[in-house]
């Protein structure tokens, strides 16, 4: 392990390189991707299959660190994803989640984010355009460990 | 040990009164149930102790079963781990809980109103018959409309935790109905000890909700049913708007004419 002490998003880290014992090499694992595109500036709030959804916001690291994204949190949901560190166009965000709201009517809002500070952002976009919608829906929030276990797992007052 | 599990509480606290005292001590207060029903595998699951307190508190109630014996323990289910002992609620359920603050603070306010109370005084009267409209309707109509109605009926209505909400719900409204039966008769001690009563089952039975009972309901609750329930409830929020009001109001009305604000805070 070894790295310099800045930002913790780019801190080098790691892990231990032993293959992690799964059953993975038995069984195919079956995606729960239910749409394309998925990238938050190319997904249309408009598109049939957000309409009255369960929606899954989550930052581009997450599907990588957990296991078992697909079975705990993307089965059943419409996705986006997106990264508040590297992205441009943030505030097209912001617009693009109050329509999801407003328009397309979404049932609810789970933003799955990585434990390190800058990715907090990407619930902040959520809020603010929950703040700016007029409907409101309820917002959960799930912060993943870089070795994907669940460090929080709420839904924002 | 699996037979005690599958047996309801009082039973089981009523044959070895030091069960009830061991859950006591790990905050789980069915001593003074007067229902009971629940059963003491279902009563461990709601309470979702961390794993080791769990192992503990089993190991504590099988010495008292068992005594001298060493019996292996059961591992009851576990819809999700145990989380912070902070109580995180879902946002509908966060509405209930709001709900019953407003009920609380009047709540605290019975014991003032039932000293006071003068079955001759029109203007005494007239308190308790608001009073009782605040509890029929705020509580009963509006905040009911939200909990049976919608939260409960994603549940097993036969589990036994509903059975016990239900029958606080019944004992609550039998009191309201023998208060306004006291106040005809202008029997000012049947009107104070059915105020009495109803604050008595309706604060432990909030306790229960809050602190057991909806932290439970979220942890087996879908992200779909979450988001399902919050719309319904702005169903019911947006159709009593003005009467919910009117009812938070009424107990700022009465918490200034006692000069006095409850501390709910919890």
């Amino acid at each position: 392990m070894s790295g310099f002490s800045g930002c913790p998003g780019s801190r080098t880290i790691e892990f231990n390189n032993v293959d992690a014992p799964d059953g993975s090499t038995t069984a195919k694992v079956p995606s729960q991707l239910r749409q394309w595109p998925i990238q938050l500036h190319l997904v249309s709030p408009e598109a049939p299959y957000f309409k009255g959804a369960d929606v899954l916001l989550a930052a581009d690291c997450v599907p990588f660190a957990m296991g078992n994204f697909h079975g705990d949190f993307l089965k059943g949901k419409s996705l986006a994803i997106a990264c508040p560190k590297l992205d441009g166009g943030q505030d097209a965000y912001v617009e693009k989640i109050r329509a999801l709201c407003d328009e397309a009517q979404i049932n609810t809002l789970t933003v799955v984010i990585m434990q390190v500070p800058c990715c907090r952002g990407l619930l902040s976009l959520a809020v603010q355009a929950s703040q700016k919608s007029q409907r409101k829906v309820p917002i959960r929030y799930v912060v993943v460990g870089l070795q994907g276990d669940v460090l929080q797992d709420g839904w924002v007052e | 040990m699996e037979q005690f599990l599958r047996t309801p509480i009082k039973e089981l606290i009523e044959r070895f009164p030091d069960v009830g005292r061991i859950l006591d001590a790990y905050g789980i207060g069915c001593v003074p149930c007067s229902v009971g029903t629940c059963l003491l595998a279902d009563i461990v699951e709601i309470h979702n102790l961390s794993e080791e307190e769990e192992r503990k508190l089993l190991g504590r109630i099988a010495a008292v079963l068992f005594p001298g014996q060493d019996v292996p323990l059961p591992v009851t289910k576990r819809s999700r781990p145990a989380g912070p002992r902070k109580i995180s609620y879902s946002p509908p359920v966060k509405r209930l809980v709001e709900e019953h603050k407003v009920i609380m603070r009047f709540v605290a306010l019975i014991p003032l109103i039932a000293r006071a109370f003068d079955p001759d005084s029109e203007e005494h009267r007239r308190l308790i018959i608001e009073g009782v409209d605040f509890i029929r309707s705020y509580a009963d109509r509006f905040h009911h409309a939200k909990e049976e109605d919608i939260l409960f009926g994603y549940f097993d209505p036969n589990l036994d935790i509903l059975k016990v909400m239900h029958e606080d719900h019944r004992k609550g409204r039998e009191h309201v109905k023998s208060l306004v039966d006291a106040m005809d008769r202008r029997d000012r001690e049947g009107v104070a000890a059915n105020l009495s009563g109803y604050a008595a089952v309706l604060t432990e039975h909030i306790k229960k909700e809050d602190e057991i009972l909806y932290p439970w309901m979220d942890r087996n609750l879908s992200t779909r049913q979450v988001g399902e329930m919050f719309a319904k409830f702005q169903e019911v929020d947006r159709k009593f708007e003005e009467a919910s009001r009117k009812y938070e109001e009424f107990v700022d009305d009465i918490e200034s004419k006692f000069n006095t604000v409850a501390e709910v805070t919890r």
